[in-house]
């Protein structure tokens, strides 16, 4: 827990471009709502052939997971009730590329529409965020007793080491 | 914007991902079996290892043992090994189609080699299938069947029982109002007293004329009654004797459904065997209503509609499913291709083969169909099962069986009074079923040989036991139709008569003692229903004469005495005149 809000503090604190980071999140927040699978992967291809924060991705894609366990029922329910479209369900039997996706499965397809729908507002949204916190808050965070306590840990200067 | 190293980072994590999936996949897939098979069955399981091929791709599990929640020194199942090999394409497009599976030493029920551990009690009502288990069956008593006869008759009894008090109080009622002899005396007495006087002038005739009619209307007015009171016995009458036909009637019906129900007669409508096996055998059929209830998911609500051709035909699936439900899906959700399995029964082993196991036969336009071929196990010459299962515009499914020389273990049939020992016996079987959706058709025949009774019991079931050992083959044939749910079985043999004669010899006594019982009570109502109202006709009769007589005699007295009085009347008046006349001459 402290390693990732260590890591969240020194992207934030970094020179990274804040589109870098808001990218990051994006495909993260893609990539958690995915069932592991050929698109996951290809979300990967392009987070590492892009110049987008890795760490942010990783820790992103790792908590978005781990709420999908909550959410992945419900979302399969409510994309079995939206998908009965004929002409959906004609385009995704006669292309073997999209069944190769698993855009055929329900959960795949909910949890695809629903990560592309929230891709660029998140990425947006995160961008501005990030530039928010830069100009108004991260100095404060410097003097915080807590961020302090957190450089001044054996763990983050191993972590510092690592890196 | 490009990451140089891009292409070497996604590399790296690739590799790394099949590695990880590679050396994890199997003790994670072994984890969440043991984990879900436990809460399913709540006790102990243990798999030694399941390991991930990846040339040919197949997934292999070894030892995998159940423990038996009832019985924790045992397993309620256990294999050796298993080995499923899935195909690569349909697997990457998300179906599971396995090209084979096959099941090596399955067993049910082996001992552990150390008892297992146990996490949820079974309950006592746990369904298990076994030939004791179906024989197992209360034989009734001769109370049980009278009161599966449904008789009629105590409920007609009852009711002629109140009628004929209905009647009786109404009949009391109405005696009230009747005249007594007192009083019809004192009318005689009047009459004469007035017609016996003589009359002083045309005045005191008036009077006297006047006092006689009061007493005829009176006289009329008893007459009125009396008539009212045999009407009312005339429709008493009617009634008792409508509710005596009746009850007649009922009683006859009865005796003939006792006859019928004891086997007495011949082609009565149920048999004993129905009687002692029927509800038995309904209630095992009924246990294939689980197998519908796990295919009705998959079955079609509306069937085919006409005019449209099974490429058309849209099954309308409303539970959410893992995949959506494409207009030509290339595989099933899932399939196994052939499967065997090597099952160790009994001493010796067995083979189950089965091909085409899936829920959606519409998709390989085929039936999942299954054969097991047994032969001489220690206690079972040979047993042959085959069949098909499909679910398409509905759920079909067919089996065949045929079973030689099973040799029973001794058990004991019914409890107390009623039991009955079979020390040993051979059952022969054979038999095929219709399962169409929830309704069924089945026709199975069922020999027992060489069968050993014992009775310790009362008379009849000691005479049956004689009766049993002495025949060579003791037939049964067992046809069901209609729902699952509750099936509609009829039991037929041979050894009906046979059977019921002996087995019923008590009921049979009884019956024939609540005849003569209710012979008596008949005989006794109607004594009191009927032979009371025969006295009341008789005493109303008399009456309504008597009545009648007093009527008439008093007519013919008050005629012949008001003519009387009017003579006199006339004479007097006549020589008052003469000598009014005379005197002025």
């Amino acid at each position: 827990m402290l390693t990732m809000l260590a890591k969240i503090l020194k992207v934030l604190n970094s020179q990274a471009s804040p589109w870098q980071i808001g990218w990051a999140i994006a495909l993260g927040l893609f990539a958690g709502i995915l069932p592991l699978g050929l698109l996951t992967l290809l979300i990967v291809l392009i987070v590492c052939l892009l110049t987008v924060n890795l760490s942010t991705f990783i820790v992103v894609w790792g908590l978005t997971e781990g709420l999908m366990l909550l959410f992945a029922t419900p979302l399969e329910n409510l994309t079995w009730q939206y998908a009965q479209n004929d002409t959906l369900l004609q385009v995704l039997a006669n292309t073997e590329t999209l069944q190769l996706l698993h855009l055929h499965h329900t959960l795949t397809l909910g949890a695809f529409v629903l990560g592309a729908v929230l891709l660029l507002p998140v990425a947006w949204l995160s961008k501005a965020l990030v530039m928010q916190y830069r100009t108004r808050v991260m100095s404060s965070v410097q003097k915080w007793k807590l961020t302090q306590m957190l450089k001044a840990s054996k763990l983050f200067a191993l972590y510092e080491k690592l890196n | 914007m490009i990451r140089k190293s891009g292409w070497l980072v996604f590399i790296i994590f690739f590799a790394a991902l099949l590695a990880l999936v590679y050396l994890v996949a199997g003790p994670a897939i072994r984890l969440g079996m043991v984990y879900s098979l436990e809460k399913v069955v709540g006790a102990e399981v243990n798999i030694s290892k399941v390991s991930l091929e990846l040339a040919p791709l197949a997934l292999r599990i070894n030892n995998l043992q159940i423990t038996d929640a009832a019985k924790p020194t045992h397993n309620s199942l256990s294999f050796g090994h298993a080995r499923a090999a899935l195909e690569v394409w349909p697997a990457l497009l998300g179906y599971y189609v396995i090209d084979e599976l096959t099941v090596d030493g399955l067993q049910y029920g082996a001992e552990r080699s150390s008892e297992g551990k146990v996490y949820r009690v079974p309950g006592v009502e746990g369904e298990k299938v076994d030939i004791a288990q179906l024989l197992q069956v209360d034989l009734p008593d001769a109370d049980e069947l009278i009161a599966r006869a449904n008789l009629q008759t105590p409920a007609k009894a009852e009711a002629l029982q109140q009628l004929a008090a209905t009647e009786q109080q109404q009949l009391k009622t109405l005696q009230t109002q009747l005249p007594t002899k007192d009083s019809l005396a004192q009318y005689q007495a009047d009459i004469k007293a007035l017609t016996d006087s003589k009359v002083a002038n045309a005045a005191d005739l008036a009077a006297k004329a006047q006092q006689l009619q009061q007493l005829k209307d009176k006289l009329n007015s008893e007459k009125a009654k009396v008539e009212q009171v045999k009407q009312q016995l005339t429709h008493s009458k009617e009634s008792l004797q409508r509710a005596v036909e009746e009850l007649k009637a009922a009683s006859l019906a009865d005796y003939a459904k006792v006859q019928q129900l004891a086997n007495l007669s011949d082609g009565g409508l149920a048999g004993i065997s129905q009687i002692l096996l029927g509800d038995v055998w309904g209630a095992r059929v009924a246990q294939l209503q689980t197998l519908y209830e796990l295919a009705k998911p998959y079955i079609p609500e509306g069937g085919i509609s006409s005019g449209q051709g099974s490429e058309t035909t849209e099954p309308e699936v409303v539970l959410p499913n893992r995949i959506l439900p494409l207009p030509g899906q290339p595989y099933p959700d899932f399939w196994v291709k052939t499967a065997r399995v090597n099952w160790l029964i009994g001493g010796g082993e067995a083979t189950i083969a089965l091909q085409d196991i899936t829920a959606q036969h519409a998709l390989i336009n085929s039936a999942t169909k299954f054969s097991l071929d047994v032969k001489q196990l220690p206690q079972l010459a040979a047993f042959n099962l085959s069949g098909d299962f499909a679910v398409l515009q509905q759920m079909v499914t067919n089996l065949n069986w045929q079973l030689d020389g099973l040799n029973l273990q001794p058990l004991t049939l019914g409890k107390g009074d009623t039991a009955l020992d079979l020390a040993a016996g051979l059952i022969s079987s054979s038999g095929k079923l219709n399962l169409t959706d929830n309704q069924i058709t089945q026709q199975a025949s069922v020999v027992l040989n060489a069968a050993n009774f014992n009775s310790t019991g009362n008379k009849y079931l000691q005479q049956l036991a004689n009766l049993l050992n002495q025949q060579q083959q003791i037939p049964l044939n067992i046809a069901t139709t209609g729902l699952i749910s509750a099936p509609e079985v009829s039991i037929r043999s041979s050894l009906d008569k046979i059977l019921g004669d002996a087995l019923l010899g008590e009921a049979k006594q009884k019956v024939a003692a609540y005849q003569a019982e209710l012979q008596a009570k008949l005989n006794s109502q109607l004594q009191t229903g009927l032979a009371g109202q025969q006295d009341w006709a008789a005493l109303l009769t008399q009456q309504d004469g008597e009545l009648a007589d007093i009527s008439g005699s008093i007519e013919n007295m008050l005629s012949a005495k008001m003519a009387d009085v009017k003579d006199q009347a006339k004479d007097k008046l006549k020589d008052k005149l003469l000598d009014k006349l005379g005197g002025g001459n």
